[in-house]
């Protein structure tokens, strides 16, 4: 506590009383541009006009960019609605929301650039400033040691995307010994790799993949995603999960867009070992949790795992994998602040005291249920034809043993899922709590999330879908 | 030999003032080869550009007043008083210095040996720095030292910009920078309350935020 108020001190003089109070409104009003900008290029832009240039070819508006860019400012609009609501009726959080909410946009600011960058070390480096900017988000969790934790969650991203630059060192040098110069702009980069068994260029893919691997949570580098998604402020791990997350895709789309055409085989292979381990890791880690937000943590590992599988399959599985990935940025926000709700009522993390949640608050219960619903893919939510289309998609590519185990651990997932959280959902309640007031503010996110995850499993806007073909062709769709 | 043009012995400074300090050294003298080594690479990346221009003189003055001078400065300021500071950077013991001298053997091979051709001195510099750094990040449980580690690492990274034909463009300047500045702001603040606090809030402040 003693901590978390320096901070809040050092960082601004917000007190109770102090005027503090227009913050939060004015960070929706802010979101609210961000993400008006965002759907007005989306709608202005038609996709026969992408890519679009500026700042001397630095920054890119194509399909990708502006996928990520819609999604990202929506779900940061929703969470920021969420973050006023709770402010009205939690004193505690006027403390520091100056700095929180400072910080907050300069992560946007910077995952924003980030999303259109158009070289890649301007990418990774925006990556890592972003880790920046959420590492004293994470510092102001409510658990034991947030602290430690944020420093862990740092450092745990300075190593992987260290990996990632030595990628680019060998990348270098691959190029450097055939005679030619590197350049790292996205749309140049492709014009220095060879087509021949290479290395060098090899090892560069591998150490690229496996270090962004590590930024999206995939085994073996995941360790820092369910402790970081746990300890952090609701808010922060929704921030984490659902914009952080989409940053490190678009690395990875941006890195399999260069290599089009370039070693096609050695990136299945090695997203496939990533996408499997993370798959038996995230099984074997539901079935010993007896924490409802590492849970969630969890179940993001065994996304990662299923998006990175979509990834190896290439072309078949490719339109599957962005809905996916859109879809799952949309729940893991739902879970994240619906669980937030659970932990303000409870004031715990633990599965056991929270025996029949459904009846003590029956809209939150509900919502997390939908939430998990969607998180395991079930109709009607986009996750579900989504999965169908990444299963679908394995089996056109032959690799029945790889769709035999991707649904052998899926439904493991699913079986140890719901033995945690069902009986928490609906069984016979254990304590009484009191139940704090929810305006109807704090809903509407949710339902607003719930609404839209419905929409893309069953009706897609037609200028929705096209921009999301034009992204999975991009990425050898 | 013209030594003005000729990069060898900045590079060679570069990894004196990685591997001195992790080999020998203890914490609190750590701010100093950070700057030693930002000095060599303001040295390296000035002969990089191939006139004075605006560009050349914003990534010097960069590299003196942030890399040489700011970050050495919070992290002094931050180790004063630190218990931590009287610690090795790295474990002296012959296991770790063996796994170093041959990760610094390893990272030459990387670089096709250090022989005359500056580029593959280079490269074997920036490998040997980066493992060498990943090696104290692995052996010291020290966040301090894990702080320096990093740090090291992005030297390295502002090193492999003279591998490349043309230096950065401004705006992957601007970022590398910012990246540094940051690691080191926010680096420091958890370092420090880490050290001040002890176990570190163990009570619950807010629920549901």
């Amino acid at each position: 506590m003693t901590a978390s108020l320096s901070i809040a001190n050092s960082a601004s003089s917000a007190a109770p009383g102090s005027g503090a109070h227009w913050i939060s409104p004015a960070l929706v009003g802010v979101a609210l541009l961000m993400w008006l900008s965002a759907m007005g290029v989306f709608l202005t832009h038609p996709l026969s006009e992408l890519p679009l240039y500026f700042a001397s070819r630095y920054l890119v508006l194509d399909a990708t960019s502006l996928l990520f860019m819609v999604v990202i400012n929506t779900v940061f609009l929703v969470i920021c609605v969420y973050l006023y609501s709770r402010e009205r009726h939690t004193p505690a959080l006027t403390l520091d929301i100056r700095s929180r909410a400072a910080l907050m946009l300069l992560f946007m600011a910077v995952i924003n650039l980030g999303l259109m960058a158009n070289h890649l070390v301007l990418l990774w480096t925006l990556i890592e400033v972003s880790t920046l900017c959420a590492a004293p988000l994470v510092a102001r969790g409510d658990g034991s040691n947030p602290r430690a934790v944020a420093w862990r969650y740092m450092l745990y991203s300075s190593m992987t995307l260290a990996i990632t630059f030595l990628g680019f060192m060998a990348l270098t040098q691959s190029a450097h010994l055939r005679g030619l110069e590197v350049s790292f702009m996205v749309d140049q980069l492709g014009d220095s790799l060879t087509t021949e068994a290479n290395g060098w260029q090899r090892l560069g893919l591998s150490f690229m993949l496996f270090g962004l691997g590590g930024k999206l949570g995939l085994a073996p580098l995941y360790g820092w995603m369910p402790e970081t998604y746990e300890a952090a402020p609701t808010t922060t791990s929704a921030l984490l999960a659902s914009v952080q997350f989409n940053i490190s895709v678009v690395a990875v789309f941006r890195i399999l867009q260069i290599f089009h055409g370039h070693e096609a085989g050695f990136v299945s292979q090695e997203l496939l070992v990533m996408g499997y381990l993370s798959l038996v890791v995230a099984a074997v880690q539901i079935m010993a949790c007896s924490n409802y937000k590492r849970l969630v943590a969890y179940a993001c590992v065994s996304s990662s795992g299923v998006i990175a599988l979509g990834l190896s399959v290439g072309k078949a599985a490719a339109y599957g994998v962005v809905l996916y990935i859109v879809s799952n940025a949309f729940v893991k926000s739902l879970l994240f602040l619906t669980a937030g709700r659970m932990r303000a009522v409870y004031g715990t993390n633990q599965v056991g005291p929270l025996s029949g949640v459904i009846r003590t608050l029956p809209l939150t219960g509900m919502l997390f249920t939908v939430g998990i619903f969607a998180l395991l893919g079930f109709p009607p939510f986009a996750s579900f034809l989504a999965e169908m289309l990444i299963l679908s998609g394995i089996v056109q590519s032959g690799k029945l043993l790889a769709f035999t185990l991707m649904c052998t651990m899926l439904t493991v997932i699913f079986v140890a899922t719901g033995r945690t959280l069902f009986p928490m959902l609906w069984g016979a309640q254990k304590v009484a709590v009191k139940v704090p007031p929810q305006s109807w503010i704090t809903l509407l996110p949710k339902l607003g999330f719930v609404a839209v995850l419905v929409m893309l499993g069953t009706y897609t806007p037609d200028l929705f879908t096209d921009l999301l073909r034009a992204v999975a062709v991009s990425i050898g769709g | 030999m013209n030594l003005a043009h000729n990069p060898t012995l900045a590079l060679i400074a570069c990894l004196l003032a990685t591997v001195i300090p992790v080999f020998f050294g203890k914490l609190a003298i750590t701010p100093t080869w950070l700057s030693l080594q930002a000095l060599a690479l303001g040295w390296i990346t000035l002969n990089k550009h191939h006139e004075l221009d605006v560009h050349a003189m914003a990534a010097g003055l960069e590299i003196l007043l942030i890399r040489a001078w700011l970050v050495p400065h919070l992290l002094r300021r931050t180790l004063q008083g630190l218990k931590a500071a009287q610690h090795d950077v790295m474990p002296s013991n012959l296991f770790a210095w063996g796994v170093a001298v041959a990760l610094i053997i390893l990272a030459f091979q990387f670089g096709d040996g250090a022989r005359a051709d500056v580029r593959a001195l280079t490269l074997g510099v920036i490998a040997a720095t980066v493992t060498i750094a990943f090696l104290v990040l692995a052996t010291n449980r020290e966040p301090v030292a894990q702080l320096v580690a990093l740090l090291f690492m992005e030297n390295a990274l502002a090193l492999f910009e003279s591998l490349m034909p043309e230096p950065w463009p401004l705006p992957v300047h601007i970022a590398i920078s910012s990246l540094y500045v940051g690691t080191v702001a926010v680096g420091c603040w958890l370092v420090r309350s880490a050290d001040v606090s002890g176990v570190l809030a163990t009570q619950p402040r807010e629920d549901g935020q």
